[in-house]
């Protein structure tokens, strides 16, 4: 063989024997993240007697123990969150599948939202799948796969990327170059607030700019139908003989002033939700004037460990009265 | 010659302005395993610093 082209044969095989232990490496360092985590979590908790689904409002708003004292659950039979930060209906969908497949039979299955979670249509981009939605990848993807919308191309993009563990899980290498830099970006300036989550002021950003916006957004919802995957969460669990509960989550007084309070929300968008979640045997639960103290809230959305367990003390407490363990 | 210059004398052997390299650099750029470990280290050097643009908001400490 000529000798350059024997040099670029070799030097290819040499790229893709980096790129294969690359990839092992990454599939190492993605074992415990926070989906795999709780899965784990799931297959050593089939006595569980409550589940808490939802996003970070319920990953960090939902407090086990203080859930289980309220509600008179023991430890083997206590309840288990399930919520993942930057997760959609979809992903918890799959943790609900995942724990109803291991024979995990939950008397009740409590599931947080704000604002228009349970109404938006999810349209996705593979570039959107990092982080907590990864699960999308390795958790049942043929089926998570009809209930959220992907082009052509990322179609064929997500083909070929959940077969590649540094594709699938790539979102574990970006986040520690994201904490680098912004370490780097704090090296002299003043500590910025954050907490379990990430930086308080981001979440800020997933809020509507202005109440104008949000009504106008109470508008069009309304006329929404749920997502399918909140629509199969109903189904699905109360196949498996569990109530189900929607938590409106406690918000920050700004953000129940600025947008719960107005008659939009509570005449229109949330008595739509209440009549289409009644109309699938589930029930509705307006918990978010529940906090009404500043002071329990981390940043512009999530309670902190003192709110959450005075929140899931209270919650326990409503639904042992509504639904008594048996 | 000094520090200086053998590094930029070995700069411009890599980047292939320099026929031979300085004395006493380590590596053939003849050898295969140098090519696999270059390009294998820009794929790892865009690998990691892709996720740039990504909106990070979430990150579960």
């Amino acid at each position: 063989m000529h000798p350059p082209k024997r040099i670029f044969i070799l030097a290819l095989a040499g790229i893709l024997l980096l790129l294969i232990a690359l990839d092992r490496a990454v599939a190492r360092s993605a074992q415990n993240t926070v989906p795999r985590t709780l899965m784990a979590r799931t297959r050593v908790s089939a006595d569980a007697r409550a589940l808490a689904l939802g996003n970070s409002v319920i990953g960090v708003g939902f407090n086990e123990s203080s859930f289980d004292a309220a509600m008179g659950l023991g430890k083997p039979d206590g309840a288990i969150n399930l919520g993942m930060g930057g997760s959609s209906a979809v992903e918890q969908l799959l943790m609900l599948r995942y724990a109803l497949q291991l024979g995990v039979r939950p008397r009740l299955v409590v599931f947080g939202f704000f604002d228009f979670q349970l109404t938006h249509p999810l349209e996705y981009a593979t570039r959107d799948l990092i982080g907590n939605r990864a699960m999308l990848y390795y958790l049942e993807p043929e089926y998570a796969r009809t209930l959220y919308h992907l082009s052509l191309h990322d179609r064929a993009e997500f083909e070929i990327m959940r077969r590649f563990e540094m594709f699938v899980d790539r979102g574990t290498v970006w986040e520690r170059v994201e904490l680098f830099r912004r370490a780097l970006a704090q090296q002299g300036m003043p500590p910025e607030k954050a907490n379990s989550m990430g930086r308080a002021v981001d979440f800020a950003m997933l809020e509507y700019p202005s109440a104008p916006e949000f009504i106008a957004e109470c508008g069009r919802a309304s006329r929404n139908p749920l997502i399918p995957s909140v629509r199969e969460i109903v189904l699905q669990a109360e196949a498996a003989g569990s109530k189900v509960y929607f938590v409106e989550m406690p918000m920050p007084p700004e953000h129940v002033h600025m947008f719960y309070d107005q008659l939009e929300w509570t005449a229109g968008y949330r008595t739509h939700l209440q009549q289409t979640l009644g109309d699938l045997g589930a029930t509705y639960i307006d918990a978010s004037h529940w906090m009404p103290d500043q002071g329990a809230f981390a940043d512009p959305l999530h309670l902190t460990y003192e709110g959450a367990q005075e929140f899931s003390r209270r919650l326990g407490e409503y639904l042992r009265n509504i639904a008594p363990p048996q | 010659m000094t520090t200086f210059n053998w590094i930029k004398h070995a700069f411009d052997y890599v980047g292939g302005a320099q026929d031979e390299p300085p004395p006493g650099f380590p590596i053939q750029l003849g050898h295969w395993w140098f090519w696999a470990v270059w390009w294998g280290a820009m794929a790892l050097a865009i690998y990691v610093f892709s996720g740039q643009s990504s909106k990070f908001i979430y990150i579960d400490f």
